[in-house]
């Protein structure tokens, strides 16, 4: 009970004090039909390897079978952002906070956060701008002390989701991903 | 007009990798471009090898943009100057080749003025079989010179990424070199990971890059004339990118957010030591020295806009230098330090812009939606940088009169990150 509480404290306090700038808030999408057949092993060789959200090959199956039943709870693996932009909003600090409780209840795992950006604008800006979008996520898991237990990388423009160069694309690219190892 | 070239790969002594030639596509040429005769060599013996140094060099002077660049139909031993006032031509170049041994050439090339009939500039140089290409640049550079009394780009290197899709969704990052007319291509690194912003070192030695190989953006050091030597830099925490050499080769820029807040540094190799140069919460990043070494630009977001700033090393003091526009990135000095290129947006598209540093006039020199990486021939007469080309990377360049003025795709995949070496060697 008091667990929650602080939760819904958490949640307001960021929105109160979370930074509006001219561009759109990160947007969740929703990806609550992700079933287990989508935890993809991250498969160090194979850099290109789409989806690979979820679970690294250094878990132990119990940690994966955690892992599998969080995404089976419609919890987000990635999070999605404006255009140049790195602000969390309070339906992404939502889906943070699962992860933060998940990684209280699951002291053993750590948590991988690759910051990855759209095709526009020059590639080391974006990769600046990729560690900053992973970073705001830390920022959030560090309110539960969890900032030891978290990694930040950025790949910028280079590892796609989506490969069409138009808006519908672009979107699908500015993200963080979530990856438990 | 669109040219594949097929003539045989030259493998070099260190690196004996076939690679993919880039396909090189003249865009457009300029109307009153300077009109010139590069005649057939006179050659005594080995007939293939005279027509290259020739062709080379008329490919070199069309490319420039300021030059239309055309053959005779003989060679030329002695010049007929009604002829060629009657046909227009203003400078006449000839030459004849002599084999010394199997594999030496004696070399004579002359530049005649065809109103003045004046001798501008001859020369006897000998050379070795491996070395042909390379003399018709040197050559190239030095009628440039006796013509329009600047430096050529020719006699030069470029350094750029190809990325070729392989099976399985895999990709395949290769680091390569070639000449300034994108012949003679070598591979320098092959990697399965993302291989980022190649470098030259002012001594043309060492190319400097970033590398993805360890899971993280590391920076690194490649010799591309010494077979499989690499240095590594210190491991720093978080991003380390964005690699460019100090003009006396004795220091690198980098971006590094060793502390999560991405900042520029430089990094001395004598001593190991790192010198913060940018103080900032926001990103800055893509930093490069202007010619002198006294003042650095890049790229960052303090103002809420991704602008171009300038910090003066000697009084420490950081301008804006971009107001136009509200995305500017990536800038780099032209070789007189008075002119910036950089990425400017406009309305949706990306495009290469030129900013004159002191009257702050910006002049938007391309068309396309995704240009990227932009950086100057050493004599400041054009720029190449990356764009898109229907779904594929290319490089392109463009001349300072603003025009595009050729392409070069690779068959097998993209290109990109283009960089201009300093005169060879």
């Amino acid at each position: 009970m008091i667990k929650t509480i602080f939760l819904i404290t958490t949640v307001s306090l960021l929105s109160a004090c979370s930074i509006t700038k001219d561009s759109e808030p990160a947007v969740v999408e929703d990806r609550s039909s992700v079933t287990q057949e989508s935890i993809i092993t991250l498969d160090e060789s194979s850099f290109e390897s789409q989806s690979i959200v979820g679970a690294s090959a250094s878990l132990s199956s119990a940690e994966r079978v955690a892992v599998t039943e969080l995404k089976n709870t419609g919890t987000n693996f990635i999070l999605y952002f404006s255009y140049d932009g790195f602000d969390i909003d309070e339906s992404a600090t939502a889906q943070i906070i699962k992860h933060a409780n998940f990684m209280r209840d699951n002291s053993s795992v750590n948590l991988r956060l690759e910051g990855h950006a759209d095709e526009r604008g020059t590639r080391e800006y974006n990769l600046a701008l990729g560690e900053n979008r992973a970073l705001s996520v830390k920022e959030v898991l560090g309110l539960y002390d969890l900032s030891s237990r978290v990694e930040v990388i950025s790949f910028g423009e280079e590892k796609p989701i989506a490969q069409s160069h138009d808006e519908a694309g672009w979107k699908k690219n500015r993200r963080v991903e979530f990856i438990y190892q | 007009m669109k040219f594949t070239k097929l003539l045989a790969l030259f493998l070099t002594l260190y690196i004996g990798t076939a690679n993919a030639i880039l396909e090189v596509t003249v865009l457009k040429r300029i109307e009153n471009a300077f009109p010139i005769v590069i005649a057939p060599f006179d050659v005594a013996g080995d007939v293939k090898k005279g027509k290259v140094i020739a062709d080379i060099m008329r490919d070199n002077f069309n490319r420039s943009g300021e030059f239309s660049a055309s053959s005779a139909e003989n060679v030329i031993n002695k010049v007929d100057f009604d002829h060629w006032q009657e046909k227009k031509a203003e400078a006449i170049v000839f030459g004849k080749i002599e084999k010394v041994s199997k594999k030496v050439f004696n070399v004579w090339i002359h530049l005649v003025d065809v109103y003045s009939k004046q001798e501008l500039y001859a020369e006897k140089i000998t050379v070795h079989d491996s070395g042909i290409r390379r003399i018709a640049h040197y050559l190239s550079d030095r009628i440039y010179f006796a013509l329009l009394g600047e430096k050529g780009s020719f006699y030069t290197r470029l350094s750029y990424i190809t990325v070729v899709n392989k099976d399985k969704g895999k990709r395949e990052y290769r680091l390569e070199i070639s000449h300034s007319d994108a012949q003679n291509p070598q591979t320098i690194l092959t990697s399965g990971s993302p291989i980022l912003s190649p470098s030259w070192s002012p001594d043309q030695e060492k190319i400097a890059y970033v590398s993805f190989e360890n899971g993280r953006s590391e920076v690194f050091i490649r010799y591309p004339f010494v077979r499989r030597k690499t240095q590594k830099l210190p491991y720093f925490d978080g991003i380390a990118s964005a690699p460019s050499w100090h003009p006396n080769g004795e220091s690198l820029l980098l971006t590094l957010s060793k502390d999560g807040n991405k900042d520029i540094y430089s990094y001395h190799f004598k001593n190991d030591k790192l010198t913060r140069l940018t103080k900032d919460t926001a990103i800055d990043t893509e930093a490069s020295y202007s010619p002198d070494g006294k003042r650095i630009v890049f790229t960052s977001n303090r103002s809420g806009q991704v602008q171009i700033y300038i910090k003066d090393l000697s009084s420490n003091k950081i301008n804006r230098a971009t107001f136009e526009g509200r995305y500017n990135a990536k800038a780099v000095f032209s070789p007189d330090g008075k002119t910036l290129a950089m990425v400017h947006r406009v309305d949706k598209d990306y495009r290469i812009a030129l900013l004159d540093i002191k009257s702050r006039d910006l002049t938007i020199m391309t068309e396309n939606q995704l240009d990227e990486s932009p950086f100057f021939s050493p004599n400041g007469g054009m720029i190449i940088f990356a764009t898109n080309r229907g779904d594929r990377g290319v490089l392109s360049v463009v001349s300072l009169l603003g025009r595009e003025t050729f392409e070069l795709a690779s068959k097998e995949g993209e290109v990109r990150e283009p960089n201009w070496s300093h005169y060879s060697r």
